[in-house]
């Protein structure tokens, strides 16, 4: 079938979806103060600047319309669906996006590929700057979330958790974690003090979550001494840091940050003791050769390890759109689903967020590599015809890796 | 109100910062009592800590978002966030470094109270405020933001324009941040549109229609007609924009300052260059 036609298909299924579940899908806090907008299948057009002053006309709207994708403003406002500068901007949750695409992981995104639009030649892992057999530039990329990536996402979405509750002081009911539906996590925090934020201090907590502008000295690290594990803060951290990392560190992890050969032996042929050490007053004295050069470069190490790799435009942006939860993600036809934070790591994302429960569909894929959705581990396809789960089916059919098969459309 | 009346930003915030020392200098002298008392007034989350003897070091404990709220705009390096102890969402603060913070928030309570405008004013009031701006003025000299020379000197570009630059220059992919550090930047120190427009044409998803509506909107000739400068330096770093700092980067906070000291530096060592 054609591209079209496909497109028409998914969008009569998020409309089923809807029909089903948009009772229970609940409309932000404020939200009469919030913008939303959606994604449109048909024209691939975003509809902004839409306000709702209540839960019932926005559930018809999702029933009637069927978007590809709903969002919402961040941001409370006393018009919002004036232009921006004439809304009127009354304060905003401070939110966080963790997406895999911002994470090294160890799939190296293997499972990603591109495609030259010029020439058709394709390739795995992200595009090259120009395309190896014709040059040209303009490639279609196209990712795929594994479970490699979707575990690393969420090891991140974790130590932000840890920062926001015992450093920042949230409470669990003003935090609210979801899978984003794709490749990664939302925090959204909110209450009274945190709204009337601006730029500039939001970039502080940006700068405090990712551990950067951090001031060694400031800290207490140097001159033969340093923090202790259960010291408060970024203190605390860098202590717990440098523990798990020599803990676990091979030597040649210890001589990749650039330690001597001398400095890596005495790590390594005394880690009880350095390990021991921290009972009392930490490690930073005990060893010869371990100056305060390879301290640093150890300490640096373990702030990299402790800090969130959020991306740091979004939390800084006090305008933001954002995804609702318990909505479908255009790209995969997931939802993105909230996470309690005590249940956190024994969620599996590609369990909790399918949509879609029932029936079947039969497909013609091009290609897609091995994934698992629901309980069930699908592929790798390479042109083939298969009756899939409509979970499975509408992932693959989102991801522009299928079409809906001649026979399905006319039953 | 003769301050007000003047209507012109930099003697505002001259008086407002004035003003705000002259409360933060009484603060020191003034027991915890009182500062708690004052933090108060402005609404602050400020719990006094009871040290048990022997272990001086803080006196009060501030919620974080009072406390970046004030801090955010201080310069040095012991008022970020992230190195300070921050625990339950309170910061530890000494007495002198609460008053500190106190200053920052006099300061902008009277920047805002100086914000509102001021009617018709008699004849002989109006004289003193003529005055009081011209006094202003003999001391300040007229510098401001938008002083920067007519031609381009692509060597004074800062670390951060340069890698920017050639970036783009080579067709390669640029952040959002990026791009708009990158426009801004040229548009302000005096490239025209069309040159802007020019340098993203070397990127391989480059739309004329969407790249000129942009610059043309960051240069302040569409929509809200504000022209936008780039971000501070350490909004750079925050964005990880900033490639890491030179010699000259470590005197400036902000790109276009950089751009203007190297000029300077780069006058002075070189003669005009002889034409071949």
């Amino acid at each position: 079938m054609s591209k079209i036609e496909t497109r028409a298909f998914i969008q009569d299924k998020f409309a089923e979806y809807y029909k089903t579940y948009s009772s229970s899908i609940q409309p932000p806090t404020h939200m009469e103060n919030r913008e939303f907008a959606f994604l449109i299948f048909k024209e691939r057009i975003m509809l902004r600047h839409k306000s709702f002053k209540n839960p019932d006309d926005f559930r018809n709207l999702l029933e009637n319309v069927a978007p590809s994708d709903v969002y919402y403003s961040s941001a409370h406002y006393e018009r919002p669906e004036e232009e921006m500068e004439a809304k009127g901007w009354l304060g905003a949750d401070l939110i966080f996006d963790i997406d895999a695409d911002h994470i090294p992981t160890p799939c190296n995104k293997q499972h990603d590929t591109w495609t030259c639009n010029k020439c058709g030649a394709t390739g795995r892992s992200a595009s090259p700057e120009r395309c190896p057999q014709c040059g040209e530039r303009k490639f279609d990329d196209r990712t795929w979330p594994c479970e490699v990536c979707l575990e690393s996402a969420k090891e991140e979405t974790i130590k932000l958790i840890d920062v926001l509750v015992r450093d920042f002081g949230l409470s669990s009911n003003e935090i609210n974690v979801a899978f984003s539906g794709h490749r990664g996590y939302h925090v959204h925090a909110e209450n009274e003090l945190i709204q009337a934020l601006d730029q500039i201090a939001r970039k502080e907590i940006v700068d405090y979550i990712v551990g950067i502008g951090l001031e060694l000295d400031l800290l207490g690290v140097g001159r033969g001494s340093g923090p202790n594990l259960d010291d408060a803060g970024w203190r605390g951290r860098i202590a717990r840091g440098t523990y798990e990392f020599l803990n676990t560190a091979t030597p040649s992890q210890l001589g990749e940050i650039g330690l001597k050969k001398s400095v890596v032996n005495a790590l390594i042929s005394q880690r009880e003791r350095v390990l021991e050490s921290w009972r009392n007053e930490g490690p930073w004295r005990i060893l010869k050769g371990v100056g305060s050069e390879g301290w640093k470069r150890t300490v640096q190490k373990a702030i990299e390890r402790q800090s969130a790799k959020i991306d740091t435009v979004v939390t800084t942006d006090i305008h933001r759109l954002i995804r609702l939860t318990d909505t479908l993600h255009g790209k995969t036809g997931l939802k993105k689903t909230s996470v309690s934070i005590t249940d956190i790591e024994r969620f599996d994302p590609m369990m909790g967020a399918v949509a879609f429960k029932e029936g079947t569909v039969r497909v013609a894929i091009s290609e897609a590599p091995e994934f698992t959705l629901g309980d069930r581990t699908y592929g790798p396809y390479k042109g083939l015809e298969v009756e899939l789960p409509t979970a499975a089916a509408l992932f693959l059919l989102c991801k522009g890796a299928a079409r809906v098969a001649e026979e399905a459309l006319h039953v | 109100m003769l301050v007000a009346a003047t209507a012109d930003p930099r003697i505002k915030r001259t008086y407002a910062l004035a003003e705000a020392k002259r409360v933060s200098n009484q603060l020191k002298e003034e027991n915890k009592e009182v500062i708690a008392e004052i933090a108060d007034n402005f609404n602050w989350k400020l719990k006094t800590i009871v040290n048990p003897t022997g272990t001086p070091i803080y006196d009060f404990a501030l919620n974080f978002t009072d406390f970046v709220k004030n801090a955010a705009t201080i310069q040095d390096k012991k008022w970020k966030l992230i190195n300070r102890i921050l625990l339950n969402g309170e910061v530890y603060l000494t007495k002198t470094e609460t008053s500190r913070l106190l200053e920052e928030e006099v300061r902008r309570y009277v920047e805002k109270k100086l914000e509102t405008e001021v009617g018709e004013l008699p004849p002989n009031i109006l004289t003193r405020v003529e005055r009081l701006k011209q006094l202003f003025f003999q001391k300040r000299g007229k510098t401001s933001w938008e002083e920067v020379p007519k031609e381009i000197v692509v060597v004074a570009y800062p670390p951060c324009i340069k890698r920017l630059y050639d970036t783009l220059s080579s067709g390669r992919h640029l952040s959002h941040t990026g791009r708009f550090t990158l426009t801004t930047f040229l548009v302000n120190i005096g490239m025209t549109v069309e040159n802007v427009i020019d340098l993203f044409r070397a990127l391989s998803d480059f739309n004329e229609r969407m790249t000129r509506y942009q610059v043309e909107h960051i240069a302040g000739g569409r929509g809200s007609r504000t022209k936008y400068i780039p971000p501070r330096c350490d909004t750079l770093r925050t964005h990880g924009v900033c490639p890491g700092m030179d010699d000259i980067c470590k005197t400036i906070r902000h790109p276009l300052g950089y751009y203007r000291r190297k000029l300077r530096v780069v006058r002075a060592e070189a003669p005009p260059s002889p034409r071949v």
